[in-house]
């Protein structure tokens, strides 16, 4: 069995998720009817045998806390191991760190104390079921320093600025750009990287102490322009869901409506872990409509839905239609609303009669407890 | 204060076969059976425990134990992983002069007397493993201490005419017990016995003792404990609970509870937040619910993809229905594949069964026909085009 450790970074890159991150960070943000965007990375290393997690925190942290618990549910409550949050550390005055290489350096303590050889590092906004073990064994056979694990996206994909663009020729990395796509056969990263322990300590230390705070670009980039490092790219070819906005949040929640889709994150044979609720499962009553929707547990439908991701505990009165949205944990549409195009943070009321109409392009946000 | 004595543990009595359940019970013990779209039989009395403050229980089991060994685990799914107390699996076990199966209700307990010495406890509530209700027991301790009574069983009003197939309690003004007859063929009261017993442990023991000295006792609470105690004239209450109970030890009347989910009527209210029914989880994605699919007044648990027609039915995680298939009045256990142009009439479908193309298990109700409930057992294959229609007498 392979000795490899996981840190997590939560809340690296908040911003761009708007209103739903006001209050969280982007790992607790709910994803797929019954998820948070941490389950899938937590359950991607806890089916990779991956038993000591250490979770990077920057703040608004809660909701994180109160998901994980004590991690019982993604098997991850080791005697020996198990999930360490990391909050920001400091002796002085001083600011939340400014990137993922400056928090590593809060994460030292939990690298030194590992047993381990290898560490994967991952972000959570990319949603995809993937096997730890098989990366870290072809990062070993390429003798690399770092392997970045990647895939090929369409050719409609707009990069986001913090994405890793990296061509490849002939096994050797011939170009690494940050938020551009130049050369279409490109591979862009997911956020997930493969190291070896110590490697990783030493270079956390020597660019921490030199002021670098960003992996991609203060690291990883600056090592290929000088040409000081071996660079991997493992190529992973199943269904990766990007979230780097409200927009692909939403649309990659619409993916889970494709067979191929669901099958191959949720049916590879690798489960992904939640937090549970113990629900009685959903009730549809007599008269209700569901046109396609993925519909959790605990909900009551009387009313009309279509085209939408139906989370925990929802009611949807009778006369009420929901069209094009998420309703997350606890929403109530009441009798006669209609909305379309809308997301709804957890226990919002649509009260009754309510007509609310967001776009496709522009989602409308309806912040947590709010009554409309 | 946290002391080395347990106020009241539990006992739950779940070594039955349960032959009556035909087919769903050959690989499986009753209280793993599934219910409920989401749960087994016995989360309902584990639940209850944990719901009423008890946090520890015995559970009696030596039929098919394995699935429900596994299920159990170390009891978190019910809060039941407790440093001191929790919950524990007792199997029969090898002593050193004699080794034996559980010969009666009374005997397993009595052959796990050590287990409840352990925490010394003042109460001991004995529980079965077969039946669906939600039920706060420490309403019931409370009543047997007001009462000072040594053993008080729940009772349960029962329509005259169903009263002999329970254990029926006749009762003074006070409801103290002074008759009891099982399963009577001419029902002297209408208050029929849940199975519910809580027992001073200081009495239950004295009386389990000698009722294993004696060579002829059957070693049965309802046979020989219960008149035992009346003889003696002990203090023998009779609670009245006054909610939903059902004992499902057959097909129709497990297929009768599943259905009362689904009734309005029905007080079990298993959606009640301050009352929840826990059961182990297994990691299931939301459901999908196809463009195709029709579904109205039924439960539907995750984990499954529904393109068919489903009505009136309890539908558990992991299910599978193609567009064309259609399951009415019917309870699908987990796992469950039904393929194009299939159908599912007043039915229960065990775990991981293939209904085959256009296939046909039960038969709807027209007027002036006996309602039938078919049944398949675990991992059982309809060929394609075929109609299977059990009889369950």
């Amino acid at each position: 069995m392979m000795n490899i450790a996981g840190i997590i970074f939560s809340n690296i890159y908040d911003n761009a998720m708007g209103e739903l991150t006001k209050h969280r960070t982007v790992a607790s943000v709910p994803f797929g009817g019954r998820y948070r965007l941490i389950d899938f990375v937590l359950s991607n290393m806890s089916n990779s045998n991956i038993s000591s997690v250490g979770i990077i925190t920057k703040y608004n942290y809660r909701s994180l806390m109160d998901h994980l618990g004590n991690c019982s549910e993604w098997d991850l409550d080791r005697k020996n191991g198990g999930v360490v949050i990391l909050p920001p550390f400091s002796t002085g005055p001083t600011t939340v760190y400014r990137g993922n290489l400056e928090a590593l350096g809060n994460a030292i303590p939990f690298l030194e104390s590992q047993n381990c050889d290898y560490v994967v590092l991952c972000d959570t906004t990319v949603v995809c079921s993937i096997d730890f073990e098989e990366v870290v064994e072809a990062h070993k056979a390429s003798g690399a320093d770092v392997t970045v694990i990647a895939n090929r996206e369409k050719r409609d994909y707009v990069c986001n600025a913090n994405d890793l663009v990296i061509s490849v020729s002939d096994h050797t990395v011939t170009d690494l750009v940050i938020g551009q796509r130049e050369d279409p056969s490109a591979w862009i990263g997911m956020g997930m990287f493969v190291m070896e322990r110590k490697y990783l300590l030493r270079v956390v230390r020597s660019y921490v102490a030199r002021g670098r705070y960003l992996f991609e670009r203060d690291y990883l980039q600056k090592c290929f322009v000088e040409n000081t490092i071996k660079i991997n790219v493992f190529s992973f070819d199943k269904t990766v869901l990007r979230n780097q906005n409200i927009v692909s949040y939403f649309q990659n929640n619409f993916r889970l409506f494709d067979r191929n889709v669901r099958k191959e994150l949720f049916f590879s044979g690798a489960p992904v872990y939640t937090k549970v609720r113990d629900e009685a499962p959903a009730y549809l009553a007599p008269g209700s409509k569901m046109n396609q929707c993925v519909l959790a547990d605990g909900c009551v439908i009387s009313g009309n839905a279509e085209n939408s991701v139906i989370f925990r505990d929802v009611i949807i009165e009778a006369g009420a239609t929901v069209r094009n949205c998420i309703l997350m944990q606890g929403t109530r549409v009441c009798r006669g609303a209609s909305i379309d195009y809308v997301i709804t943070d957890k226990n919002v009321v649509i009260s009754e009669n309510r007509v609310l109409t967001g776009a496709a392009s522009a989602p409308l946000i309806i912040n947590k407890n709010m009554h409309v | 204060m946290i002391g080395t004595r347990k106020k009241c543990i539990a006992m739950l009595l779940a070594g039955g076969q349960g032959s009556r359940l035909t087919v769903l019970t050959e690989k499986t013990a009753k209280p793993a059976v599934p219910f409920g779209g989401k749960y087994k039989i016995i989360d309902f009395p584990l639940s209850n425990c944990v719901n009423s403050g008890l946090d520890t229980v015995g559970i009696m089991t030596q039929y098919q134990p394995l699935e429900l060994n596994e299920y159990i685990g170390n009891g978190s799914p019910w809060g039941l992983n407790r440093n001191y107390g929790g919950v524990h699996v007792l199997p029969p076990y090898a002593k050193s002069k004699n080794t034996e199966w559980y010969k009666g209700t009374a005997n397993a307990i009595y052959q796990n007397m050590h287990f409840v010495d352990r925490y010394d406890p003042e109460y001991v509530l004995v529980l079965s493993g077969d039946h669906i209700y939600k039920m706060d027991y420490s309403k019931m301790i409370t009543y047997h201490k007001a009462h000072d009574a040594e053993c008080t069983i729940a009772v349960l009003e029962v329509p005259l005419s169903e009263a002999s197939r329970f254990g029926i309690m006749e009762t003074n003004e006070d409801d103290s017990i002074y008759a009891f007859e099982e399963k009577p063929a001419i029902p002297k009261s209408t208050k029929a016995s849940m199975g519910i017993y809580l027992f001073n442990w200081s009495v239950l023991r004295e009386y389990l003792i000698a009722d294993e000295k004696d060579p002829s006792s059957q070693n049965d609470f309802g046979k020989n404990i219960m008149p035992a105690l009346l003889r003696d004239g002990r203090r023998m209450f009779a609670y009245r609970f006054d909610g939903y109970w059902k004992d499902v030890g057959t097909i129709e009347s497990l297929w009768e509870a599943n259905m009362d989910l689904l009734d309005p009527n029905v007080p079990i209210y298993i959606k009640d937040p301050s009352f929840r029914i826990y059961a182990r989880n297994y990691a299931q994605p939301p459901s999908l619910i196809s463009e195709t699919a029709q579904i109205e007044h039924s439960y539907i648990s995750e984990g499954c993809m529904i393109h068919g027609t489903v009505y009136n039915s309890i539908i558990s995680r992991g299910c599978y229905i193609a567009a064309g298939a259609r399951v009415e009045n019917s309870v699908l256990m987990p796992d469950v594949t039904l393929h194009v142009g299939s159908e599912v009439h007043y039915s229960i479908i065990g775990e991981g069964s293939t209904i085959g193309y256009n296939a046909t298990v039960g038969r709807p109700i027209t007027v002036g026909m006996q309602r039938i409930i078919s049944v398949l057992g675990k991992d059982t294959t309809v060929a394609d085009g075929e109609t299977i229609i059990t009889e369950n007498s």
